[in-house]
């Protein structure tokens, strides 16, 4: 009965509908990735800032990337970053090493409606943004969104900061904050159809969980909200994923990854799971990782391929994988692409 | 949504079970309500003998080289299990310069000592025995004294199967170490629904420590520890401050950073931070209050908190009055082999 009911609820953390398959073994081209055994992966752009977001288009499949350390979203010309949103502030993340951060988490409502997290702004003053790619032409100043919401200080309540990754259902945008280190808040945006109606602070993780910083999220095939919670930076092994009820945020599973620092989640077209470990401690152990069942019911990882500070992630509809690289320094970040069938 | 339910029934059994599994790890340690399950490290399992056998190594001067400095010397049952110093001192008076930190609930830390250079109380254990400031006993040396006391060698043979070794003598003291817990204070017992147990002074001081005052920033969790590392400006401003976790991390940004404590009887392990500098709660609290001191790796948590005199004596009341558990045992030094 026990391990029936544990291979139901790996079944349930998968959301598995193929078995997984070890990716085929091929040699990489990218500077920042290393991949002995693992897929055939290609740099599609070179040159970004701190990349820390990604978002594909619907319906064109473009990719946008929060180019973050220039301040700037951009959306990927074949192997050029073509700017879109520009001149974001610019906030230092880290006591050392540091990184500059301006626009992070990125969500496309609809094929013209794209929502961006902000790092850029103090903690009560960063901004939820929401901007009409319509008429899209040329480059737009950050201020040019159609939309904009903060979470301030209150008497009670430490503001809100560093947007970093966005999920969506019909009826919200969640968004992982880093601003309340007492509750590690998830806010949320009430959405009605492409517009998005208020922002409030609405899942406290480090109450359910007693782990700090939420960042990477994901929505799972079931609809539930999938959590990252990725631990204190310099300590290795204590990064979370939890698994919550979309809404009454019921916490459904917590499970211990021992992965370092998640910044990433999501799932691919064949319903794995995937992780980006950061591994801010030891950059070197950080990658791309499967979340799997092991053979005593509780789970593993499974490393697909090193990276050099892996920030963001995105599938495309063929099934490839974009991953954002910080890179070994400012300005040496990469925009990847990992072939179909994971 | 029959579904929904029947998936979250099941998440709930599986939650369930692997929750028992972990009790049984617990062997014969009574872990005090309030605590998480108690964490063992399968090579070192508990029995009785063996937390017996630690706690004789621990109250025994012996294993310093002049038979003057025990572990319990600076990690004192009666003082909190620290020793109500700044800075403790070793063989021949010697002090460094950190507090002797509790051993109170120190099974539940990622990592000991307070810069985290050790990853488990096994891995602790010998470090004091061997410092030259504290016990300065070398550890082939200790092992052949204890092998030279019968009662030990019969001792270690009986938990053991075989003479003492180092890794026994660790094995030993951090199974018994590993006895020493704190749960049950009046905090656990309003979580668990006594909502008369705290004064009034020591609820509203829980509803600062929760909320504006920013203490579970990094006081979280059943333990009231992340188990991480944060520089809050303590000796921050002295010319050659101590580097603490950077030393062994190598990352800039862990500068004057260490280990956050339990919080869990609190009141009985005066004086604080990592250096003993400061001697009371309330002294803690207001240097909370003030935001620290200021320098360019000082946490981000840390800020001036803007609590009024009624505040800081409401949360020094939570600290005091809340946190103090009742399954701390009174521990008198054992008869020695």
């Amino acid at each position: 009965m026990k391990k029936f009911l544990t291979f139901l609820g790996m079944l349930l953390l998968v959301a598995s509908r193929a078995s997984a398959q070890e990716p085929a073994s091929e040699s990489n081209s990218s500077s920042a990735a290393s991949a002995p055994t693992g897929p055939l992966m290609h740099v599609v752009v070179d040159g970004l800032d701190n990349p820390c977001g990604i978002a594909i288009q619907p319906g064109t499949g473009v990719v946008f990337v929060a180019d973050s350390g220039s301040g700037r979203v951009v959306k990927i010309n074949g192997s050029t970053a073509e700017p879109v949103i520009t001149d974001f502030a610019l906030d230092i993340y880290g006591k050392g090493p540091e990184y500059k951060i301006g626009p992070l988490g990125l969500l496309f409502l609809d094929q013209n409606t794209l929502v961006v997290g902000g790092g850029d702004l103090p903690d009560g003053e960063e901004a939820l943004r929401v901007y009409d790619l319509t008429e899209w032409k040329e480059p737009i100043k950050f201020d040019a969104a159609v939309a904009s919401f903060s979470l301030p200080e209150t008497e009670e309540v430490k503001g809100e900061g560093n947007f970093y990754a966005l999920a969506a259902n019909e009826q919200g945008v969640f968004v992982t904050c880093n601003g309340d280190d007492t509750k590690g808040w998830v806010s949320r945006a009430a959405r009605e159809g492409n517009k998005l109606v208020g922002f409030e602070r609405w899942l406290a993780t480090k109450e359910a969980v007693g782990v700090d910083a939420p960042v990477g999220i994901t929505m799972t095939p079931r609809g539930e909200i999938l959590i990252g919670q990725m631990g204190e930076i310099n300590v290795a092994n204590d990064s979370l994923i939890s698994f919550y009820d979309a809404g009454d945020k019921r916490l459904l599973l917590n499970l211990e990854t021992k992965l370092h620092d998640i910044t990433a989640l999501a799932y691919s077209p064949r319903g794995q799971l995937y992780a980006l470990d950061f591994a801010w401690l030891d950059t070197t152990q950080g990658g791309l990782f499967q979340l799997l069942k092991d053979d005593a019911g509780g789970m593993k990882t499974h490393k697909i391929v090193s990276l050099d500070k892996p920030t963001a992630m995105a599938f495309a509809e063929d099934g490839s994988l974009y991953i954002t690289l910080i890179g070994p320094e400012p300005q040496k970040g990469q925009l990847v692409r990992i072939d179909p069938g994971l | 949504m029959a579904r929904s339910r029947l998936t979250s029934f099941l998440l709930f059994l599986i939650g369930f079970i692997l929750q028992s599994e972990n009790a049984s790890l617990f062997g014969q340690i009574d872990v005090p309500p309030g605590l998480s399950p108690l964490p063992v490290p399968a090579t070192n399992p508990v029995n009785e003998a063996k937390i017996q056998l630690g706690k004789q190594l621990y109250f025994d001067p012996r294993l310093s080289v002049d038979n003057t400095v025990r572990c319990a010397s600076c990690h004192d049952p009666s003082k909190g299990w620290s020793n109500g110093e700044a800075t403790a001192a070793g063989v021949s008076g010697q002090r460094g310069n950190r507090n002797a930190p509790t051993i109170i609930n120190a099974a539940y830390n990622r990592f000991q000592f307070w810069d985290g250079r050790a990853a488990s109380l096994e891995e602790q254990a010998l470090g004091p025995i061997a410092n030259p400031i504290e016990m300065n006993l070398p550890i082939d040396q200790m092992v052949e004294k204890l092998n030279a006391i019968e009662g030990y060698r019969l001792a270690f043979q009986n938990v053991f199967g075989s003479d003492a070794t180092a890794e026994h003598v660790a094995n030993a003291i951090a199974t018994f170490e590993r006895t020493v817990l704190s749960g049950n204070a009046p905090y656990d017992r309003f979580k668990a629904g006594d909502t008369a147990v705290l004064s009034e002074q020591a609820h509203r001081g829980m509803k600062l420590f929760f909320g504006k005052a920013n203490c579970t920033s990094c006081h979280t969790g059943p333990n009231l520890t992340d188990g991480g590392f944060h520089n809050i400006g303590i000796g921050m401003d002295q010319e050659n401050p101590d580097q603490g976790r950077k030393a062994h991390s190598g990352l800039a940004g862990d500068l004057g950073a260490f280990k956050t404590p339990t919080l869990r009887d609190i009141a009985q392990t005066a004086p604080y931070m990592h250096d003993g500098s400061l001697a009371t709660l309330e002294e803690v609290v207001q240097y909370y209050n003030r935001g620290g001191t200021d320098n360019p790796f000082l946490d981000e948590e840390i800020y001036p908190l803007k609590l009024n005199d009624d505040d800081v004596a409401a949360l020094v009341q939570f600290l005091r009055e809340g946190l103090t558990g009742d399954s701390l045992k009174i521990i008198e030094a054992p008869v020695l082999p």
